[in-house]
């Protein structure tokens, strides 16, 4: 059954075809918002909330203007924002006892101060300083496989504006990269 | 032959990856690497950076799929409104298409002369002298113009 064949009968109130569909975008989806949120409880809340949207809305999706998987994310997005506007103040809370409890364990366990686990955490970081719109074009390029254009329609912006973000995405993590590298060859020379 | 500036636009914007640059582009940026140092070490410092993306671990969501399933799924009821605006923006059918926005748009005028036609909204047009437009011109039919502008003058 193809995408269209599907979501007709989505709209039709049929169960076993919102099956297939959950079972076909469930991985992209919640990976999407995953590295939006970096959280898995609410990863999962809002994995549930955007199938939701979808069954209740599948009359509104316009084969002709966007792919299935482009209006999901679409909706992913939306309400990975809406959450994020909502928990700003708890998340910095919460990412300034993260980064405590993380340089806590550090000098705890001298193991995890490896170059490699370094960087991985420090991109880790780095990714959620991103702005959104930098974060989400990042991630829908280069781990969602989206085409420019088509990330440009799921962010409801110009590709121009797209690839501009995506630009200063990649620069602010190269930078951050970087800057742990030298940190760690001043250790080693020290 | 493009620029440096130009090459590392390119090489942020579609990745390290060549082969996965544009296909008119791909050439221009393998001629390009190939003489430029400081582009291949620009292209390294991506692709190390693409690697570490790639690294970087996502968890299982296990049990997930069996929750989203497992929901209560509401019961597809569609809203006055929104079968209004089905009815006047279809997604299929060109005539359809064109003739339901324009019918749409004459409801409110046909529904204002309907309303104007059977209620005066307060303005009184009937007076104790004259109670209709034809009492009127029948009154003024009568009047004698020539001898009252003789009199006058």
């Amino acid at each position: 059954m193809t995408d269209e064949e599907l979501m007709l009968a989505v709209g039709n109130g049929d169960q076993s075809a919102y099956q297939v569909i959950v079972k076909q975008h469930l991985k992209p989806v919640s990976y999407y918002a995953y590295r939006m949120l970096g959280n898995q409880k609410d990863t999962e809340d809002i994995a549930q909330e955007a199938f939701l949207k979808l069954w209740v809305n599948a009359g509104k999706w316009q084969a002709e203007k966007s792919k299935l998987s482009t209006w999901l994310h679409r909706i992913t997005r939306n309400l990975c924002i809406d959450y994020l506007r909502r928990h700003k103040r708890i998340e910095l809370q919460s990412e300034f006892q993260d980064e405590v409890e993380a340089n806590q364990e550090s000098r705890e366990n001298p193991s995890d101060g490896s170059e490699a686990f370094q960087r991985a955490k420090q991109l880790e970081l780095a990714i959620k300083g991103l702005p959104e719109n930098q974060r989400s074009a990042l991630i829908l390029c280069h781990y969602s496989g989206f085409s420019n254009k088509e990330a440009a329609v799921i962010m409801n912006m110009s590709i121009k504006a797209l690839e501009s973000a995506i630009a200063r995405a990649k620069r602010s993590l190269r930078k951050a990269l970087s800057e742990t590298s030298i940190e760690h060859q001043e250790i080693d020379d020290i | 032959m493009i620029t440096f500036d130009e090459f590392s636009r390119l090489i942020v914007v579609h990745g390290a990856n060549l082969a996965a640059w544009p296909s008119g582009l791909q050439r221009a940026g393998e001629d390009f690497i190939a003489g430029s140092e400081e582009a291949r070490a620009l292209m390294n410092d991506y692709l190390e950076l693409e690697q570490q993306l790639d690294l970087l671990p996502v968890p299982a969501f296990t049990g997930l799929e069996t929750r989203i399933l497992g929901q209560p799924l509401p019961p597809h009821t569609v809203s006055p409104l929104d079968q209004l605006l089905d009815w006047l923006l279809p997604n299929s059918g060109f005539v359809s298409r064109l003739w339901q926005p324009v019918a749409g748009a004459c409801l409110p005028l046909a529904f204002g002369i309907i309303l104007g036609n059977f209620y005066s909204f307060g303005v009184a047009f009937e007076s104790d002298e004259i109670e209709y437009w034809e009492d009127e011109l029948s009154m003024l039919s009568l009047n004698n113009y020539s001898e009252s502008d003789f009199n006058e003058g």
